[in-house]
């Protein structure tokens, strides 16, 4: 159809969104695993792909599994004669797993958050104690910080969430979020008479484990897709969101959609509610959804056997599958933390309350 | 090009076929059972279908009066709406058909009725409006369709609204009570004035040499008419006749030029290296892009209407049509537009949810439509009004690309009565075994977008301010025609 001989021409042409170009593009698995140090260890890489596949996926899940890792890490690592656990496992140990898996994927605000804590920890251990010790010490700090910062704090969230859910509710959540699907899950053994819609995208349809969890347990539910969100928002009576990550300037970063749903929320006067671990806190700002953000590979939205299947040899056609998106404070009514139901913009108190605990 | 013997995957092509061939009745339920079946589905498909269709109702037509040949119509266009209420077109076109019955039939009878009178020196009242019809009679020959047709039938409409009362039509007052009649022609004078006198001054202008001796001396004129009235009422049913079907070919001329018309204004609305968001696949959003694209190099993000129109969007965008094997769910060869790309469009396609993240980089939002209502909403693909509304919060100027024929004079007070739900399978399948039992789906097929979020509609006639499409709306349908389908619901 088009002429023979430039066949190859299209192929390498640049498919980068203009403006995009700036986000780093995540390479496809096969060469981070090939790319993969030899220093990366064995449950890194696992992880690695897990994330990259998406079977991993959210950020809460992705921090746990991260810790979980590199625990392993720690277990099996010794420090080389002459040196310090202190000076050489963070520079020598740690950074190419972390090299890896932000190869993989880029790495979560929240993972972020983590590595930053984990590494201070790393750097707080005492020279003088024995290997063994020490790292026992980092692996026992990192299963309290899971429990406390993520564990308890999702428990907290969720039955502060579930109390706002009352008799005769509509609660409309979009995707996936561990913590909202906690929060449903405890009202409802609570008793409490509700229902449930589930609001879903293109191309990881995260909302229908969802969905399926929760119709599991024999709650009402009904589930549609993003361009149906119009219609479904009408019905609801609050709107649970959770999160990636929560901007400084009380900006919630979260799954591609996410601010679709809240305007329409706003617009038809629904209350929104955002489930958020102070974990997630963080102390960047975004204005908008192209300057922080995450492309994943085009190719996800390609359906098999679809006319978009040779989309790469069309000439000035692009595909973007972006991961995030900004949802503006304005459309926010309210964060449940751990630490507190707050308006959006006590997001950098929180946070900073956060941090000087910590440190 | 599908064989039209067969009945398979039978569509619009297919049905203009057959319709040579077949009988009126077995093709009104040929249609009928089309559009039940959505085997012809969308607005242009429909609507092309519904005018050829009156076409052939028309012409076998045993003629006996006007008022026979109107409840005919009427009667077939009840029965199309019935089977698929939802694609407002069908029943656009079948009122746009009746008001041009309604005009044919009192331009005839004005013009006995004003030859009359002015043979009979009649009192000032009759004398005036038959001096309005000798003025519109100037303004060229009625069956002439130049482009400032809808003008000139606007003012044709008001000044006939206006001798209703005097002469007294036929077929109208059959349908409606005195006190409405009255009431109508109350509405539309005091609407009109200003226009169909601005339009007289210039119409006028040229005529006292195109009009017959008859406005200067009635004598002469008289005579000449007086031996042609036997004449005219032996030959005006078939005159009629030959109107109205011309008519009718003038729609469906329409009907084919609507997307070139409309395209001819995308160079005053689109600028060079602009960034424009646009959904779904749509003919007519399709030739807009294509024509500005010849003189501008833009970008165009493509948002994807997953699921229901995603296939058609996906293919509109890479350019091909394999996976439509029947191709013509729209006219036949003309359906293969060039694709984006290949006009040096540079095509971003994107998924529904990153309609707000990417819309802080867009300058303009075209949207396609389905229908468009009289108040300046719309009725597009599901997920317009997040765009549209997506666009306000940004503050990005929203143009709606439509032709005239999608512009409904209905106005439902419940617009979820116009929403569509399609099949919950292309949502969830029957893969998700134990979520299909347990879940429930909703698939909205259309959105409404209310009139504050629109700024700007691009039709066939231009482009204007939702706020003004009412205008339009009087000036393509008769109000007696707009509840023909319910009567009771008349006024």
């Amino acid at each position: 159809k088009k002429s023979g001989s430039p066949i190859e021409e299209p192929k390498e042409e640049d498919k980068t969104i203009e403006f995009f170009r700036h986000l780093t593009k995540t390479k496809a698995y096969p060469a981070g695993l090939k790319g993969a140090n030899k220093d990366v260890h064995p449950a890194v890489q696992v992880l690695g792909l897990q994330m990259s596949n998406y079977m991993i996926c959210g950020s809460s899940a992705r921090l746990v599994a991260t810790l979980q890792a590199f625990k392993k890490v720690i277990q099996s690592y010794t420090t080389p004669p002459g040196n310090t656990l202190t000076r050489h496992f963070t520079s020598h140990v740690l950074s190419p797993q972390i090299e890896f898996l932000a190869s993989c994927r880029p790495l979560s605000i929240s993972m972020g958050n983590a590595i930053r804590w984990l590494k201070l920890e790393i750097s707080k251990v005492d020279i003088d104690v024995p290997d063994n010790e020490a790292k026992e010490g980092l692996c026992s700090a990192i299963d309290s910080f899971i429990q406390e910062r993520v564990t308890l704090a999702s428990q907290v969230i969720a039955s502060s969430a579930a109390e706002k859910i009352r008799d005769g509710d509509v609660i409309l959540t979009y995707a996936k979020s561990s913590v909202v699907e906690r929060a449903l899950v405890q009202a409802f053994e609570a008793g409490k008479k509700f229902s449930v819609i589930v609001i879903d995208s293109r191309p990881l349809y995260e909302g229908k484990h969802m969905a399926a969890a929760l119709a599991n347990l024999g709650m009402e539910v009904r589930y549609a897709l993003i361009s149906g969100l119009s219609h479904s928002i009408r019905r609801a009576t609050k709107v649970f969101l959770g999160a990636h990550a929560m901007m400084s300037n009380g900006r919630l970063f979260s799954r591609v959609g996410t601010a679709l749903v809240g305007m329409e929320a706003n617009s038809y006067d629904k209350p929104v509610l955002v489930l958020c671990e102070t974990i997630k806190f963080t102390e960047k700002v975004a204005l908008d959804s192209i300057l922080h953000n995450e492309i994943a590979p085009a190719d996800e939205l390609v359906i098999p056997d679809g006319p978009l299947e040779n989309w790469r040899d069309v000439k000035g056609l692009q595909l973007c599958n972006l991961m995030y998106d900004v949802t503006p404070a304005e459309f926010l009514q309210m964060i449940i933390s751990e630490s507190g139901n707050v308006p959006p913009t006590s997001v950098p108190v929180l946070h900073r309350l956060g941090n000087e605990s910590q440190a | 090009m599908p064989s039209l013997s067969t009945g398979y995957a039978p569509n619009l092509g297919v049905f203009l076929k057959s319709l040579k061939s077949q009988q009126l009745e077995a093709s009104i339920e040929n249609l009928i059972s089309l559009l039940k079946r959505r085997q012809i589905k969308n607005s242009r498909p429909c609507a092309i279908a519904t005018a050829h269709l009156l076409l052939r109702v028309v012409a076998r037509f045993k003629w006996t009066d006007v008022g026979k040949l109107l409840e005919r119509i009427q009667e077939v266009g009840q029965r199309l709406i019935q089977a698929q209420p939802r694609e407002m077109v069908v029943g656009n076109i079948v009122r746009r058909v009746l008001g041009m019955i309604r005009d044919e039939a009192k331009e005839d009878r004005n013009e006995d009725a004003s030859d009359s009178a002015s043979n009979s020196q009649l009192s000032s009242p009759k004398r005036q409006s038959s001096d309005l019809g000798h003025l519109r009679n100037a303004g060229g020959p009625p069956t002439a369709f130049s482009p400032l047709r809808f003008d000139s039938k606007d003012v044709v409409q008001a000044m006939d609204s206006n001798s209703d009362d005097s002469f007294g039509s036929k077929s109208s007052a059959n349908h409606r009570p005195p006190l409405i009649t009255s009431h109508t022609s109350y509405a539309v004078t005091n609407n009109v004035p200003v226009q169909h006198s601005m339009f007289n001054l210039l119409s006028a202008m040229p005529s006292p040499l195109a009009t017959p001796p008859g406005v200067s001396s009635p004598q002469g004129r008289s005579s000449v008419n007086m031996s042609s009235v036997a004449h005219r009422a032996a030959a005006s049913s078939n005159d009629l006749k030959a109107e109205v079907i011309s008519g009718i070919e003038e729609i469906i001329d329409e009907l084919d030029q609507v997307d070139e018309q409309i395209a001819s204004y995308a160079q005053e609305h689109i600028h060079s290296n602009e960034t424009i968001l646009t959904h779904s696949s749509s003919r007519s959003v399709q030739k807009f892009l294509l024509k500005a694209a010849e003189k501008r190099k833009f970008t165009v993000i493509v948002a994807e209407s997953y699921p229901n129109d995603h296939e058609a969007t996906h293919a509109a965008v890479a350019g091909k049509s394999k996976s439509s094997l029947d191709d013509s769910d729209d006219m036949d060869s003309d359906t293969f537009l060039k694709p984006l790309p290949k006009a040096g469009i540079t095509v971003i396609q994107v998924t529904d949810a990153a309609i707000f993240a990417v819309m802080s980089r867009v300058n303009k939002v075209v949207l396609a439509t389905h229908a468009v209502i009289a108040n300046g909403g719309l009725i597009a693909a599901a997920g317009a009004r997040g765009i549209a509304k997506a666009a306000s919060f940004h503050k990005t100027p929203v143009i709606v690309v439509s032709g005239v024929y999608k512009l409904s004079p209905e106005y439902p007070f419940e617009f979820e009565s116009l929403i569509e739900y399609g099949d919950p399978g292309s949502i969830i399948s029957y893969h998700d075994g134990p979520l299909v039992d347990s879940v429930e789906v909703d698939n909205p097929v259309y959105d409404y977008v209310p009139p504050h979020l629109v700024d700007l509609y691009i039709t066939n006639l231009g482009a204007h301010a939702p706020s003004y499409l009412y205008r339009i709306v009087e000036d393509h349908y008769k109000a007696e025609d707009t509840n023909f389908h319910n009567p009771e619901f008349q006024y």
